[in-house]
């Protein structure tokens, strides 16, 4: 299931509704974010390497390993040697107490903070811009078109500020060698792209109008399709992000550090919670791993 | 009724001294193709723009614009919208939003379709306009013709009675061009939408259309089917042709100018069925003529006489992608007015950017020690001031010249380029042409002894595209080398000295342009294709024309 490049964002889960994509990631986030519990921690911390490696691949694993020490080890230096709270002193310095619960705080707020970030990297491959327009224009429809219009622009401005460029080298200007002088290229060519962009606007703007933009009462066209299965994973992802939340809200995803760290309790609770946190934080990945191997089947 | 009734109208813009549109009328029966065509400058754009509410310019206006017998102006905007399709020259700047499939969806949204409606109409535009295999890409990835057609496919989606397009195809290269106009005949054909297009390339648009309105300075001069217009323009024998006559396709010419002023010959096909009874008596060329010929190549260039020298030059874009130019030798002559020919995405504008310097070849040799300056396709990719004068002065801004003489430079262009009347206009308020010419200006200005030149007929009028000829002319008169990559065969075997194949990264044969063109049989101009069986080497409109009468 490990491949070198991942499975990007072709995934099965990928197929399922913005809707269905977009309540996972709002809950496997904000979740990581309120849970400071280390049974909590380790849970979310291992599903979202799961998801990642194979979302992204050997590449991208590479990439969240050398992210992931280094966080860890800058948060619980800087945790250990700034933070003098907590009953069990290890040593001191000038006077200064070292503690156990500094460094153990120190690592399990870096390993939170590891998760979010990783979380958000599997985010970014799973929502693509026509999802996220989705649902912006889900909003207001004004935003959606928006954020189209935008996610238009970025490659035709990049092409229209290389053909700047070119104009300028075959009219002899070639990249001057003091700063000032490419400063003052750069901001010719700048000044260029602004102009232009300004000027082809207006073009723009007529067409929008030649088609109605601005009448009453527009609506969002999209090419998604709530489906029965897709009804079926946000229910199945509302039940198990209700009973975490419940959890987050009671104080069994937490955990006290200082003054003395105070383990959770193995309690039925605690486990139950956790097990339903797991079960959430797996849904993707089994859901593709199964896509995977029902299509290696059929092939 | 008619779909649209001009009746006396005339228009001035605001502080303008004259009026763009003097005293128009004419009528627009339902579902007619009617073809617009004139100077750039003459008010076809004006004209259009008054059928359009949202787009009529703001001046003082007589008369009335009537669509379906009520004012354009008194539309209601949702009707407006709807039956009313109007499509603008640049692809590029039409489109709205990052995917085609919802570029497509654009104007249904506006009138507040639903979701379900909506995909309806879109999957029947797609399958329609042969979308379906791009309907998910980003507008960016397109080719230009796709984009002016997903332009075309959008307004058609919210199935407008009326359209109008202003010079649709001056941004695409000939195929895209030919494929646009088959695309709008197809629309006209089977949907009877009515169709009012201005063209400069009127080839293939006469063959089409049921009607062509002649303009000059404002005024309709001729409005008549195609085949009557041609025998109107050329006049009687006595007179000089109306001006009008040379932007007309080259069979209509051929035989108005050999005197056939009833039912004159659109296409090459009836041109050929018509010269078969004409010239019955005339033989027919040698068959050996139209074999291709090999020649040898020009080998014996010294090496004072050469302005550019390409040696086996290999370039690609990235390490594992495909040679782009692939062995390349090139050579041209100093003061020669160089040619390269080829279709779309065979390198034409690699070679120019290696010759250039923006791009450096894996292998080979480039050799040119001439000063160069190269024209982009787009000019306002070089503007920078708000009027022209000073746009022409900023060529000058790194010579160490004084400020008098920079003045005197580019008033004295200004005088070149026949932009003197604009010297305090914005280059953005230019026409296509117009900015064409102060661009032009603007690199003329730093004297290159190479001029690199990249599509320069792109979007110019007939009557512009001969002012052209002759300017570049004089530069190589004064002993400038000139070096153009272009798709305009009928230009290229008018003026150029060397016409040259360019096809797989390579150059397959290099000629004078008239045994360039009469030793191609599908590639060449449209005149020689008309009387190649009879006269092969005869190229031009000119040529043919003069041998015509001579025969007959």
């Amino acid at each position: 299931m490990i491949t070198r490049d991942g499975l990007g964002e072709d995934t099965e889960f990928a197929r399922f509704h913005p809707l269905v994509s977009f309540m996972y990631f709002a809950l496997a986030i904000g979740i990581t974010m309120f849970s400071m519990s280390v049974i909590f921690l380790s849970v979310t911390f291992v599903c979202s390497w799961i998801y990642s490696v194979l979302l992204k691949g050997v590449a991208g694993a590479k990439e969240n390993l050398i992210f992931t020490v280094s966080t860890l080890v800058i948060m619980a230096l800087i945790n250990t040697f700034f933070t003098h709270n907590g009953a069990t002193v290890l040593f001191y310095i000038n006077n200064n107490r070292i503690t156990m619960e500094a460094f153990v705080y120190g690592i399990c707020a870096a390993v939170m903070l590891v998760s979010v970030i990783i979380w958000f990297s599997c985010f970014n491959v799973i929502m693509t811009a026509d999802k996220l327009i989705y649902l912006f224009g889900k909003a207001a429809p004004v935003l959606g078109l928006t954020m189209s219009m935008i996610f238009r622009f970025i490659p035709l401005l990049k092409n229209r500020f290389k053909a700047i460029s070119m104009g300028q080298r075959g009219m002899g200007r070639e990249k001057a060698a003091t700063f000032t002088g490419k400063a003052r290229q750069l901001t010719k060519e700048t000044s260029i792209l602004i102009a232009w962009s300004l000027e082809s606007s207006i073009e723009s703007a007529d067409s929008m109008e030649a088609r109605g933009y601005g009448l009453r009462g527009r609506t969002s066209f999209n090419l998604f399709k709530l489906s029965e299965r897709d009804i079926l994973m946000l229910a199945v992802m509302a039940v198990l992000g209700g009973i975490c939340i419940y959890g987050c809200v009671t104080g069994i995803t937490g955990m006290y550090y200082y003054p003395e760290i105070e383990w959770p309790k193995a309690d039925l609770a605690t486990a139950l919670t956790a097990a339903c946190y797991a079960v959430l934080l797996l849904l993707p990945a089994a859901v593709d791993i199964i896509g995977e191997i029902r299509w290696k089947r059929y092939a | 009724m008619e779909t649209i009734r001009v009746k006396n109208f005339t228009f001035k813009y605001p502080l303008a001294e004259t009026e763009a549109l003097r005293d128009i009328s004419f009528d627009v029966n339902e579902s007619e193709f009617i073809v617009l065509c004139g100077k750039s400058g003459c008010g076809k754009s004006t004209l259009l723009r008054q059928m359009k509410k949202n787009l009529i310019p703001y001046g003082h206006s007589e008369g009335e614009v009537l669509y379906m017998g009520a004012p354009v102006s008194e539309l209601d905007d949702r009707v407006s919208a709807a039956e009313i399709g109007f499509v603008q020259q640049n692809p590029e700047n039409q489109i709205v939003t990052d995917k085609v499939w919802h570029e497509l969806a654009f104007g249904l949204e506006s009138l507040g379709f639903s979701n379900k409606a909506i995909k309806r109409r879109v999957a029947e535009m797609a399958s329609y306009f042969g979308i379906q295999s791009w309907f998910r890409k980003n507008v960016s990835e397109l080719s230009g013709g796709q984009k002016q057609l997903l332009n075309l496919a959008s307004i058609m989606a919210m199935q407008p009675k009326l359209l109008i397009l202003d010079e649709p195809t001056s941004q695409l290269d000939p195929i895209a061009a030919s494929e646009f106009l088959r695309t709008i005949h197809k629309i006209n054909r089977d949907l009877g939408t009515t169709v009012i297009i201005s063209e400069h390339r009127l080839e293939e648009a006469f063959t089409i259309a049921d009607k062509a309105i002649v303009m000059d300075q404002g005024r309709i001069i001729a409005y008549d089917t195609p085949r009557k217009i041609g025998g109107f323009l050329a006049g009687d024998d006595s007179q000089e042709p109306h001006p009008m006559f040379y932007g007309m396709p080259s069979v209509l010419r051929i035989f108005a100018s050999a005197g056939v002023r009833e039912h004159t010959p659109l296409t090459i096909r009836e041109g050929r069925i018509r010269l078969e009874k004409m010239l019955s008596e005339v033989p027919k060329a040698p068959h050996e003529m139209l074999m291709p010929r090999v020649t040898e190549e020009d080998k014996k260039v010294k090496k004072d006489e050469c302005a550019l020298f390409m040696k086996d030059v290999w370039f690609r874009y990235s390490q594992h992608g495909s040679d782009v130019l692939s062995g390349l030798d090139l050579t041209v002559r100093k003061g020669q007015w160089y040619c390269l020919l080829g279709g779309n995405g065979v390198g034409k504008s690699t070679t120019l950017k290696c010759i250039s310097g923006v791009e450096k070849p894996q292998r080979g040799k480039v050799i040119c020690d001439l000063k160069m300056a190269m024209l982009p396709q787009d000019p306002q990719a070089l503007f920078t001031e708000i009027t022209c004068e000073e746009e022409l002065a900023e060529a000058l801004y790194y010579e160490k010249i004084s400020d008098e003489v920079k003045i005197e430079k580019a008033e004295a262009m200004l005088r070149l380029m026949e932009i003197e009347h604009l010297r305090k206009a914005n280059p953005y308020d230019l026409s296509g042409g117009e900015q064409q010419r102060l661009a032009l200006g603007k690199i003329l200005l730093l004297e290159p002894e190479m001029l690199l030149l990249d599509e320069p007929t792109k979007g110019l009028d007939p009557f512009f595209k001969r002012t052209l000829a002759g300017i570049l002319r004089k530069l190589t008169d004064g002993g400038v080398t000139i070096f153009m990559v272009s798709h305009d065969i009928e230009f290229c075997a008018e003026y150029a000295d060397m016409c040259a194949m360019f096809f797989d990264g390579n150059v397959i044969s290099v000629e004078k342009p008239h045994d360039f063109f009469a030793g191609n049989s599908f590639y060449t101009t449209t005149a020689n294709k008309l009387v190649r069986e009879w006269k092969p080497d005869a190229v031009t409109c000119e040529e043919v024309s003069t041998w015509l009468n001579t025969v007959i």
